[in-house]
């Protein structure tokens, strides 16, 4: 069924389509107008009505078209008829796939157990709750996620503060501290960029922290160019400054905090001549921007991902959360708030949480956090990497099965030597994708769905926005979207109950009934519905205190019911109560004895202009704008290497070594190099070919330790993405 | 001459170099792969550690008194009364003079060697939308007037001089 609106049809060859904008998430779309020409997709225009967007788009918005229509979609489903990596396929139906599929993992489940099988959600994703519906009713924990995107902030939040994730109030602050986060890049056109430059023209000051002056840090009144990895040591030395000197709120300290005393004598150990051999800001400049937060009475930290790419990652996120604590700033207007929401009841979820048991934690493959800890926010949840490793050391018991929907283990997460070596091995694997992905020849059973332009849901739910997607075009191949392949396997698997009997609208009428809606209804409101933000609400400690964490027993957050400075919780799964400082794997201060040979830091970014993760590069509209893998270097320590702009540049590690073209960047580091993460396609329509995916190609993660005792923060798994390297001229 | 002129007003606090503009731009006019008819780059001032950097979006300026116009040996281009310049390609013989002569570089010459570059939108301006590198901008980095010339040299003038300052 096509269920095209043609509103406002301006001719009969054109229609204007409303339906939100695929292009980046797991949040909700921007909205859009897709204006369909003669039946085919050719431009979008931002929805007013949206209030995500309210008309802006991003560069990724407009370039839809081109990756609706792009060479390198995948049509037809295939099965590999060659070696494994030979990229040998043959084309099979839909529901020969999903046949296959469905007799190997039952094959799998009564020989191995159900466990034995993994589904890889690096990020949130849209259709995440799908997978841990599937996994849910198939028997198995194994939820992979990457270790590093937010969920390893927010678990060190909610365990410090209470709350997941509380948001910098840019519309009330007076100071706001832009932390290893890129609030441009991602998303620009859904807020963050407003917020931004609203709070500026306010008349707000900004200090932004990070390796490189990104747009943000263009704009802000502070950059503080804090070393790659080391912002626990920055956050904790700010604690002794504000500690030591008397900056703190001690009020506050005294009614809502647990530990205070013991983090004083902790942090005696921190001072800031100490952090700045290890961050590079010099002493004073970190007295200065420590006394200046404490002392602002409106400041807020705007913390990002950057912080969770480390080996002292948990440490950074709780050394925050106590500097946000301690200083007042927590839920009180102009500093880090929980956000009050708004009237829109919630649709209802798919995930079936109400069937997890101890028994269930207990099989987990490779805990993401600590058993005890689990599941937290998200669900039960595995470390992406470790599930790779599982293959191979078959410690504690070997995955068989891997299905990847939608991410590309090889490019987009530390360790590909070793991926690679674990997917020669695995049994059984399944690529999902829209798109050629990087490691698609290694598989078994590649799908491919529909882009969300070409079929009718889900719908999409924002804070207080609710909208249901129209159909822009025709499908262009043999293939269903992402969320009706989870429902087909879940029928040809025998669990159809489950899944709706494989009835798609029906799904998605059974999330909206807290809405009192059905698609078709929700349909009728063209540009969604919008309903009121609750009004702000400020000190809601008593509730916030008690937020029963999403483990098994419920218990509170905060057993103490107060901030966890000193975390006894922590403290008897065997990890630290207070955050410490850990170097990462390699770096100037943990590993001098590397300098002579690599001299400077490497890391890399993940947010980009006009890409997501390691996708769009075949998009020509876009790689355009940056058509080539680049290393951000300092002109000061390329002209020492007699390295001039746009000359292609070998960087090498103790690890691996890979081919970018110097950017000469006056707004880095001069010890530091920096370069985007997920390069591997090509451009066919700019004569640009794909890179290796290991040594001498472009993939930054070949780059890294991934040593399990020196690149891991061992409470919330995140992976170290920092080395030391050598640059010299290709 | 009209004392009232289009011109796009820029706000280079606004900025954040996202390029949607550029993006915006090539999808909504066709323009074809290897050329940009709107530019966005980031201009340097200073050294690490005090250092500084603007970003910028750019395209043709439409000037008050455009020099493309004034070389250009076909008269190919042309002013109309509400200040857009713009080319007719059927005289243009691709000779680059007017790219010579841009303060800001913004012709653009793609397989048919012909110049091309923005023409202001002036398909979307006649029926009351604003150009749509100024609708999709998520800053409001970039305006579009019909006011006064005299803002529309002081503009000009801002833009000529930020773009000759070099990335190193």
């Amino acid at each position: 069924m096509s269920s095209q609106i043609s509103s406002q049809t301006t001719n009969n060859r054109i229609s204007k389509i409303p339906t939100f904008c695929a292009m980046c998430g797991p949040g909700a779309g921007c909205g859009i107008y897709a204006i369909v020409e003669d039946g085919k997709f050719i431009r979008v225009e931002g929805m007013k009505e949206s209030p995500l967007n309210k008309g802006r788009l991003c560069p990724k918005a407009h370039a839809a078209p081109q990756w609706v229509y792009s060479p390198q979609r995948l049509k037809y489903p295939l099965r590999r008829t060659g070696e494994k990596g030979e990229g040998k396929f043959e084309k099979i139906t839909w529901d020969q796939a999903l046949d296959i599929i469905a007799s190997k993992l039952s094959e799998q489940k009564e020989k191995y157990g159900p466990e034995s099988l993994a589904i890889l959600s690096p990020a949130r994703r849209s259709y995440s709750e799908y997978l841990y519906r599937f996994l849910m009713v198939h028997g198995s924990p194994n939820y992979g996620h990457s270790g590093i995107c937010a969920l390893q902030n927010a678990f060190s939040f909610a365990h410090t503060l209470g709350a997941l994730m509380p948001f910098a109030d840019y519309a009330n602050s007076d100071l706001i501290l832009i932390w290893g986060k890129q609030p441009v890049y991602s998303g620009s056109s859904k807020g963050g960029t407003r917020s931004l430059i609203n709070a500026k023209e306010r008349g707000a000051r900004i200090f932004s922290i990070k390796p490189a002056m990104e747009p943000d840090a263009a704009l802000a009144d502070k950059w503080i160019p804090a070393r790659p990895g080391t912002d626990a040591a920055l956050a904790l030395s700010m604690l002794n400054h504000v500690i030591n000197n008397d900056l703190y709120d001690r009020e506050f300290v005294n009614t809502y905090c647990y530990g205070f005393n013991e983090l004083k004598k902790h942090i005696l150990q921190y001072p800031p001549e100490w952090a700045e051999d290890i961050t590079g800001i010099p002493a004073r400049q970190i007295r200065e921007i420590a006394g200046e937060y404490a002392t602002t009475k409106k400041a807020a930290i705007d913390y990002g991902n950057g912080l969770e790419h480390a080996r002292s990652a948990s440490d950074a996120a709780r050394s925050i959360a106590a500097l946000i604590a301690i200083t007042g700033h927590f839920d009180r207007p102009g500093g880090n708030v929980v956000m009050t929401g708004s009237e829109m009841p919630r649709p209802k979820s798919v995930h079936l949480r109400e069937r997890y048991t101890k028994e269930w934690v207990d099989k987990l493959v490779a805990p993401e956090f600590p058993e005890q800890f689990q599941p937290f926010f998200e669900g039960t949840s595995s470390a992406y990497y470790r599930i790779f490793d599982s293959i191979l050391t078959e410690e504690p018991y070997p995955i068989r099965t891997v299905i990847a929907p939608g991410t590309q283990p090889i490019v987009s997460n530390r360790g590909p030597k070793r991926v690679i070596e674990a997917l020669g091995k695995l049994d059984f694997f399944v690529v999902i994708d829209v798109m050629q992905t990087a490691e698609m020849n290694f598989a078994d059973i590649v799908i491919p769905v529909a882009t969300p332009y070409e079929v009718d849901h889900p719908f999409e739910a924002g804070m207080n926005w609710i909208m249901a997607p129209n159909r822009v075009i025709e499908p262009l191949g043999d293939y269903k979207s992402m969320y009706e392949f989870w429902l087909d396997l879940g029928v040809g698997m025998g669990y159809g109950e489950d899944f709706w009997n494989g009835d798609i609208n029906a799904c998605m009428d059974d999330q909206l009934s807290p809405l009192k809606l059905t698609m078709e209804e929700l349909r009728k409101h063209p540009t969604g519905i919008v309903y009121p933000m609750r009004p702000a609400k400020y000190e809601k400690y008593d509730m916030i205190f008690s937020t029963p964490s999403a483990s098994l027993a419920q218990e509170r957050f905060l057993p103490q019911r107060k901030i966890a400075l000193y975390n006894t919780e922590f403290e008897k799964a065997g990890f630290s109560p207070m955050p410490e400082w850990h170097e990462p794997p390699e770096s100037i201060t943990g590993t001098p004895e590397l300098l002579n040979d690599y001299p400077l830091i490497f890391s890399d970014f993940h947010t980009s202009r006009v890409y997501n993760a390691a996708w769009l590069r075949n998009i020509p509209v876009l790689r355009e704008i940056m058509p080539y893998p680049s290393l951000q270097i300092h002109p000061g320590t390329a002209g020492e290497r007699g390295i001039r702009d746009g000359d292609w540049v070998i960087v090498e590690s103790p690890h691996g070594h890979i081919k970018l073209r110097a950017e000469l960047m006056p707004g880095i580091r001069p010890d530091t190099v920096m370069a985007l993460h997920g390069w591997w396609q090509g451009c066919d329509e700019l004569g640009l070919a794909y890179y290796p995916l290991l040594d001498g190609g472009a993939n930054t993660n070949i780059m890294y330790s991934v040593a399990k005792d020196k690149a891991f923060d061992p409470l919330v798994t995140a992976m170290a993405s920092q080395t030391l390297v050598q640059v010299r001229k290709a | 001459m009209s004392e009232k002129e289009y011109y796009f007003s820029f706000d280079t606090n606004k900025c954040v170099l996202c390029h949607a503009c550029e993006t915006a731009c090539k999808i909504h006019n066709n323009v074809e792969t290897g050329c940009t008819w709107r530019k966005v780059k980031t201009i340097w001032y200073g050294e690490y550690p005090e250092i500084s950097g603007v970003n910028l979006s750019i395209s043709c300026m439409h000037c008050v008194d455009p020099e493309c116009l004034k070389i250009c040996p076909e008269q190919a281009i042309t002013k109309n009364s509400e200040g857009i310049v713009s080319v007719d390609r059927d005289k243009c013989t691709g000779c680059g003079l007017c790219y010579k002569v841009c303060p800001v570089k913004a012709p653009q010459f793609g397989w048919d060697k012909k110049m091309q570059k923005c023409d202001f939108c002036f398909g979307r301006i006649e029926k009351g939308t604003a150009p749509v590198c100024v609708e999709t901008c998520p800053g409001g980095a970039i305006g579009f007037e019909f006011a006064d010339i005299s803002n529309k040299i002081g503009s000009e003038k801002d833009m000529a001089e930020y773009f000759v300052i070099k990335k190193p």
